[in-house]
């Protein structure tokens, strides 16, 4: 009894100066109601501020009318909630948790907290192509066109086939040497992209690659949304009902068959859904930096490991964070728009450099 | 329930690590399995738990051969502490314990009170049940080794398959760890580093030596010093535990068994001879 005591006493003292033993007292379900409930706020938002305010009961009025059949109001209100800002917002939410759900999956399928779904060279597969598509002339003006997003993806598909040949041994993938192959084709596909990028013929098209490079919402239409809102959806069920052969994973593949779990198989399955997703959320919206990176990682700190729960939690938590940052995108500036990868970016590095140095001082 | 293991051959990363191993774990018996560094034992023991895939030979589960099982059916009856220590992916105690229930349930399905009822035993049944909500990552190592057997237990497995289960604890931990297996009187198959603990543990061990099983039996009759020298390449000898009777092996650490000029000598002499005397 005394032997237990001081074994515990000495257990406290290693922990002294940092966190107490945590609980983990959020409850999935209602941070998940939370979450859903701050998301529509945020849609509201989103559709409602901008250069022309449009009332928050004009802005359900407007939906309400096009998705009972009625006929829209004619006027200008009707432009900007349902061809401009709605699709806009519904990109953000959608490519958010997208980031989300792929981030989560990635880590994984590499297991490695800080690993990130650009990783595997796939989002700079998918700038190649788009890039090539606009520098060669195939996109549609300055817009994301469909064109865009085509070329996009099947770069990132392209990609994903290079790496699969690279990195696979013995019928699977061992983590390092997923994440060694995809580095290293990423880094020789970005050199191809810099080189396209100096050879753009004007500013406008410069201006165009560099804009998508960084990942922005601005080229949103409903026909855009479609392949995410297929996409994400599906990804996300799909992960779901793997979520307890994913906690296995994260232990290693040895405790992964001792529990049933076919580690080789379903890393093979989990590289090919997060490219795929992947690739559709970069033809999309450009490689949007440290969303998928940020987003598992502080859900993580609130509800723990289990994917059970971090998946949805996830998805919500990086829809609700990709449409707020892109209402700032759009608001901050008067004369034009910021690049949502920038504002990720501002505010991802810091939140990195806070998370590593935790984790480093936990020493763990 | 029993696990035989049959003529089997297994190959890792390219080359054939277990060549022809065979043995027996008998129902409710400690098996352990010893031998140096490299001789296959964790290749043996990964193909009992399926990780590794035979390239002859069988494994076979209360006379069934394990292949023949899904993966989720075969976890139901084997369950594995392997060494690997997985990512710091802020899981807690308890989630890293009902794992253990992974084998037993669907896609979406959530956790009932009987998968409740299992995890809070296993936690209870190796004294983990105070630290449910603490990281996984931030426990001592002979508390993790504890978690791992609780989520081992947790998969309600007839036999335990344990690869080195007590490397890097600290004596006190070890002792505790192994008095857990003995309490469980299941089916297990154990490699062990350390002869002594193997030769107080278990009730037979097996020795491995280049993939092939060598020598079978109780400990008192394997650990015998000719076989400790052939096998281990040490010089030893074997005496009564002062305080259990079980049999102690008094390694001389100062010179391996082949070390050129010094005889196997009467267990009298072991500590009077070898090249360090004059260090004394």
């Amino acid at each position: 009894m005394i032997d237990t005591l001081v074994r515990r006493k000495g257990t406290q003292d290693r922990r002294d100066g940092q966190e107490p033993a945590r609980t983990r007292s959020v409850p999935a379900a209602p941070l998940a109601l939370a979450l859903t409930v701050a998301l529509l706020a945020a849609l509201t938002a989103a559709v409602s501020w901008g250069s022309t305010s449009v009332p928050a009961h004009e802005m359900w009025s407007v939906v309400w009318r096009r998705l009972s059949g009625e006929a829209p109001r004619p006027g200008t209100d009707d432009l900007i909630v349902w061809q401009l800002r709605l699709p806009r917002a519904l990109l953000a939410a959608l490519v958010g948790a997208g980031l989300g759900v792929v981030g989560t999956a990635m880590q994984a399928l590499v297991r490695n907290p800080l690993a990130d779904p650009y990783f595997l060279g796939i989002s700079n597969g998918a700038s190649l192509g788009a890039v090539a598509a606009i520098v060669l002339g195939l996109g549609t003006g300055g817009a994301l066109g469909l064109g865009l997003s085509g070329a996009a993806f099947a770069g990132a598909l392209a990609t994903f086939a290079l790496v699969w040949a690279v990195a696979r041994r013995r019928g699977g993938f061992a983590p390092l040497r997923l994440v060694l192959a995809g580095v290293a084709i990423g880094q020789f596909l970005s050199g191809f992209t810099s080189y396209l990028v100096l050879q753009a013929g004007d500013e406008q098209q410069t201006h165009s690659v560099l804009f998508w490079l960084m990942g922005s919402l601005s080229g949103a239409s409903w026909p855009l949304l479609a392949a995410p809102a297929v996409a994400v959806p599906v990804t996300l069920l799909w992960l779901q009902a793997r979520a307890r052969a994913l906690n296995a994973l994260i232990m290693g593949d040895e405790t992964a068959s001792g529990l049933g779990v076919d580690a080789t198989r379903l890393r093979r399955e989990l590289f090919t859904l997060t490219s795929l997703l992947t690739g559709v959320l970069v033809a999309v919206s450009g490689a949007i930096a440290f969303v998928a990176l940020m987003v598992p990682h502080a859900c993580r700190l609130v509800v723990g490991g289990d994917h059970r729960r971090l998946l949805p939690v996830s998805a919500l938590f990086g829809a609700l964070l990709l449409v707020v940052v892109d209402i700032v995108c759009r608001t901050a500036m008067d004369t034009q728009e910021l690049p949502v990868g920038v504002v990720t970016s501002l505010i991802g590095a810091p939140a990195l450099l806070y998370l590593l140095d935790r984790r480093l001082g936990s020493g763990s | 329930m029993r696990i035989e293991i049959e003529n089997l051959h297994v190959a890792y990363a390219g080359r054939t690590v277990v060549s022809g191993a065979g043995l027996i774990a008998a129902d409710g018996e400690i098996t352990g399995l010893v031998g140096p560094n490299g001789s296959g034992k964790s290749t043996l023991l990964r193909t009992v738990y399926r990780h590794l895939k035979p390239v002859a030979g069988r494994v076979l589960l209360a006379g069934t051969d394990l292949r023949r099982l899904s993966p989720v059916e075969a976890a139901r009856h084997v369950a594995a502490l392997p060494q690997e220590r997985g990512g710091d992916f802020e899981l807690t105690v308890r989630e890293v314990v009902a794992m253990g229930r992974t084998p037993y349930k669907r896609a979406f399905a959530g956790e009932d009170a009987a998968d409740r009822d299992v995890v809070a035993r296993a936690l209870a049944d190796v004294g983990m049940e105070g630290h449910t909500g603490r990281r996984f990552t931030e426990l001592s190592g002979g508390e993790r080794q504890r978690v791992l057997l609780a989520r081992a237990f947790a998969q309600e497995p007839d036999v335990l398959v344990l690869d080195e289960p007590t490397n890097h604890l600290d004596i006190r931990h070890q002792v505790e760890l192994l008095a857990l297996l003995r309490a469980g009187r299941r089916t297990t198959l154990v490699s062990l580093h350390d002869l002594n603990a193997a030769a107080s543990v278990c009730d037979r061990l097996h020795v491995l030596h280049d993939g092939h099983v060598v020598a079978s039996g109780p400990p008192r009759e394997v650990l015998r010093p000719a076989l400790l020298a052939e096998v281990f390449g040490v010089r030893a000898t074997v005496v009564d535990h002062p305080l259990t009777g079980d049999p102690l092996i008094a390694f001389d650490h100062r010179a391996p068994a082949d070390g050129a000029g010094i005889p196997l000598s009467a267990p009298g002499d072991v500590l009077g001879a070898g090249p360090g005397r004059s260090l004394r």
